[in-house]
C-alpha cells in the first residue's frame, strides 16, 4: 500500500522522485498523488469492483453479499471522501 | 458465524437484506404474527404497541398490523424525503416491514399467557401480579420493543444514508408521529 500521509505530522505526502527500472533514469519534482491513491485500500478495491461490474450496484450487492442500500451508502461515502480531497 | 456477527445481524439485518427481499420476508413474518396473535389474543394496536385482548378476530388482528405498517412506511418515507438526498421507497417499505419481525415473539409468548380478568383488574389493579405468565409477557415486551425500535432506526439509517443528530431527531419525531397516527386510525376505524 502506497503511503499517502506523513508518519510524523500526518500531512498529505507528495511524490518527489520517480525512477525507470530499465535505464535507471530518475525524474525528480514535486507531484501531487492521484486522488484515487489517497483512498484506503478497501475503498480502492471497491472502486475496482464497481468498474468491473460496469457500475451496477445491484451486481456489486450480489457479489459482496450485501444489500443494495448498504452498497450505495458505501459508494456515497467514497464520493464524499473524493469531494473533500478535490477541494 | 461469530456471536458478534450474529448480534450485528440481529440489530441490523438491513446491511444484508433490503428492498423486495426484505419486504417478502417481513410480510411473511407479519402474516404469521397476525395468525398467532389472533389465537393468542395479542393485538398490535400501534406501531410499537402490543396489548392482550379478548375475542380478537382475524380481521381486527390483520387490520391493526396493516395500519401499523402503512403508517410507519408513509411517515418514514416522508421523513426520508426531508432528510435524505436520495433513497428507494422499496427499501423503506422492505426494511420497515422486516423491522416488525420481533413482535412475532410477543404473539407466541401471548399464547402461553393467562390474561387477568379486566373487571377484576379494574377493581384491584394489583391482581395482575398473581399471573406469573402475564408478568413474564410484560417483562418480555420491554426488550422486544427496544429491539423493534432499534430495527426501525437502522432501517431508516440504511435506507436513507443519514447519520448523526439529524438521523436521531428525525427518527424520534417520525416514530412518535407514526405511533400517534396509527393509534388514532385504529381508534377511529375500529
Amino acid at each position: 500500500m502506497l503511503p499517502t500521509y506523513c508518519p510524523s505530522c500526518q500531512s498529505q505526502l507528495k511524490v518527489k522522485c520517480l525512477k525507470c527500472e530499465s535505464c535507471q533514469t530518475e525524474v525528480s519534482g514535486l507531484y501531487d498523488l492521484p486522488t484515487l491513491a489517497l483512498l484506503s485500500s478497501e475503498n480502492q478495491q471497491f472502486i475496482l469492483r464497481f468498474v468491473i461490474n460496469s457500475g451496477s450496484l445491484k451486481e456489486m450487492a450480489s457479489e459482496l453479499k450485501l444489500s443494495y442500500p448498504t452498497v450505495r451508502n458505501m459508494l456515497n461515502e467514497i464520493i464524499n471522501k473524493i469531494k473533500v480531497y478535490e477541494k | 458465524m461469530k456471536s458478534k456477527d450474529i448480534f450485528s445481524l440481529m440489530v441490523n439485518p438491513f446491511s444484508r437484506i433490503a428492498g423486495w427481499q426484505a419486504f417478502g420476508l417481513g410480510l411473511a413474518i407479519v402474516i404469521v404474527t397476525g395468525f398467532i396473535g389472533t389465537f393468542s389474543n395479542v393485538a398490535f394496536d400501534g406501531v410499537i404497541d402490543m396489548h392482550l385482548t379478548q375475542n380478537l378476530t382475524f380481521v381486527h388482528s390483520f387490520k391493526f398490523l396493516a395500519i401499523d405498517i402503512v403508517c410507519l412506511v408513509l411517515v418514514m418515507t416522508i421523513t426520508g424525503f426531508i432528510i435524505s438526498k436520495g433513497f428507494r421507497i422499496i427499501d423503506i417499505l422492505g426494511t420497515m416491514t422486516l423491522a416488525k419481525a420481533p413482535y412475532l415473539i410477543l404473539a407466541i409468548a401471548g399464547y402461553f399467557t393467562v390474561s387477568p380478568d379486566i373487571k377484576e383488574v379494574m377493581k384491584n389493579p394489583f391482581i395482575v401480579f398473581q399471573s406469573v405468565s402475564f408478568i413474564i409477557l410484560t417483562l418480555l415486551s420491554i426488550p422486544v420493543t427496544i429491539w423493534g425500535i432499534t430495527l426501525f432506526h437502522n432501517a431508516l439509517k440504511t435506507s436513507c444514508d443519514v447519520k448523526g443528530g439529524k438521523l436521531v431527531i428525525a427518527f424520534i419525531v417520525a416514530l412518535l408521529v407514526s405511533e400517534i397516527i396509527s393509534k388514532t386510525l385504529i381508534y377511529k376505524l375500529m
